[in-house]
């Protein structure tokens, strides 16, 4: 039996871009980019498994309006008991996540020029300085390290009712519900911008690569950084 | 397991109240004289022996007082507060008061509690907690403004006096009140025992106590437990908040910051979906995947 052929599959050139992107990122391979190697990629969804674990057995906790996601996790005393350790999870997992991705989010100079509301607009107008992560996206990171460090302590705080004074606990209590609805506003737009807003993003944090065309116009600097192509 | 036989004016983690409103009752009350409290314990003891709770260990570091414990603890829901204070006027006053849950008319434990009906107020007014029901979070301890809910790590719930509910309901007086040898401790309708109060601290004025009051705080709106105080002025000498209130942190986090959080849920998934209608998927011109719809 002869090896199957798919006309214009990069098979018989070398290996495929899905089959590169298990180990390397930021490389070209015939249309595609790898944007996403497999270890960001594991890492994102372990931290995404656990957000939403620590978010649906928080819900029911925070309003008897989610009450009903209590039953999914077999009641409330195990959403009280079971929040608490995928929050300590979703914190360890998000540790390992800002190391991997540190580097890559740190502010340069070319963010300075980062305009959100022409971004929302979604206008021609291109910004041709955009690296591999826009202004938005470093923030977001740094917007969920600053409130997972929050929501990590005030949840240790609240977890043990007997080990901390009373004043630190209501203290706790107000800051961890900030943090829960700032996260539950970002990870909304998260989401939205991740899939239906900019189709082939999904793809990246799924199979690792995107099209050129994708990364020609989203992050052009980051394209002509991998393509070695001029403005 | 909460007493089925009282209706409910309040419960916890409910919308609405959790109260039906239909049938009325007295608030009922506990009557508390310091003045002629002896400190006998004989309220502790009956407190143990009618709820069944073990004995307390009474070994461990000493006070150099008379109370039993330190605090209540979740096995020990009456507590003699003993105290000591210099005065000016009536000199060395050896104070004694006992502690007990307080009945609040609105209760911060019922108000900080997040489990649905873990705590509630029945109709005549008891406060009491469904253990069933409590998934032992501790946020009862942070909203009631006397220290009173106690967390068991044994148990993973909450416990505290009950008013002895299930004698009340069924027409006898707490236990603690009928072991009362002095008549310091009084049980029954609220209004009744507020003119009682109110006798005795005339009494107390005439007697040179011209500072004595009865504790009712109605930064809770009123208590469950009236105090009759010879030091009215000075509460905290009895252990005794002077004007507690449900913590403003618990009050801003359910009727402030839960309204706020629910706009900020629907503003952000409204938003996306507004945002998606106004400027749509921004998408290559020339690029089979992402024009060919797949995500």
């Amino acid at each position: 039996m002869s090896e199957l052929r798919i006309p214009g599959s990069t098979r018989a050139a070398g290996p495929t871009a899905i089959q590169v992107a298990r180990g390397r990122e930021d490389v070209v391979i015939g249309d595609e980019i790898v944007r996403h190697r497999l270890a960001s990629r594991v890492i994102h969804w372990v931290v995404a498994v656990f957000f939403f674990g620590a978010l649906f057995t928080g819900m029911p906790i925070w309003s008897p309006v989610f009450g009903w996601m209590a039953y999914f996790f077999g009641g409330l005393s195990v959403c009280r008991w079971l929040h608490a350790w995928l929050g300590v999870a979703f914190a360890a997992a998000a540790a390992v996540m800002a190391v991997l991705w540190l580097k890559e989010m740190v502010f340069d100079k070319s963010d300075r020029k980062f305009n959100v509301v022409d971004y929302l607009r979604f206008s021609d107008r291109e910004d041709p300085d955009v690296g591999k992560y826009n202004a938005g996206q470093k923030f977001f990171f740094w917007l969920v390290m600053v409130t997972g460090v929050v929501i990590l302590l005030t949840g240790i705080v609240l977890w043990w009712p007997t080990y901390f004074n009373q004043t630190l606990r209501s203290i706790s209590i107000l800051l961890h519900d900030i943090c829960f609805i700032g996260f539950f506003a970002a990870i909304v737009g998260h989401i939205y911008l991740g899939t239906a807003a900019e189709p082939g993003t999904f793809h990246s944090m799924t199979r690792g690569t995107v099209t050129r065309a994708w990364a020609k116009l989203h992050h052009p600097r980051w394209y002509r950084e991998v393509t070695g192509e001029r403005r | 397991m909460a007493l089925q036989g009282l209706e409910i004016r309040r419960s916890s983690a409910s919308l609405r109240g959790g109260g039906t409103g239909l049938r009325k009752m007295a608030t009922v009350a506990k009557y508390i004289d310091t003045s002629t409290c002896i400190g006998c314990k004989a309220c502790e003891v009956a407190c143990q022996e009618w709820n069944d709770l073990p004995n307390a260990q009474t070994s461990g570091p000493q006070h150099g007082t008379y109370q039993t414990l330190p605090t209540m603890t979740a096995n020990f829901w009456n507590l003699i507060k003993f105290r000591e204070v210099e005065t000016q006027d009536h000199g060395l006053q050896w104070l004694m008061r006992k502690d007990q849950c307080m009945h609040c008319d609105e209760p911060g434990c019922l108000e900080a509690c997040p489990a649905p009906g873990a705590i509630v107020q029945y109709v005549n007014g008891i406060v009491d907690v469904d253990p069933e029901k409590c998934i032992g979070c501790g946020l009862c301890e942070t909203g009631c403004p006397f220290d009173v809910p106690r967390y068991a790590q044994a148990t993973n719930k909450m416990a505290k006096c009950t008013l002895c509910v299930d004698r009340v309901s069924v027409g006898l007086e707490p236990a603690c009140i009928k072991a009362c040898p002095t008549g310091c401790l009084q049980f029954g309708d609220k209004t009744a025992l507020l003119e009682v109060a109110k006798h005795r601290v005339e009494q107390l004025h005439g007697d040179g106590f011209a500072q004595a009051s009865y504790y009712d705080p109605q930064g809770v709106g009123g208590t469950g437990v009236i105090t009759v105080l010879k030091h009215g002025d000075h509460p905290e000498w009895y252990g005794l908040p002077k004007d507690p209130t449900v913590p403003t942190t618990v009050s801003v986090w359910k009727r402030v910051l839960h309204p706020i959080g629910f706009v900020a849920m629907a503003a952000a998934i409204f938003g996306a979906i507004g945002h998606f209608m106004a400027f749509g998927p921004k998408k290559p011109k020339d690029s089979s995947r992402e024009t060919g719809g797949e995500v």
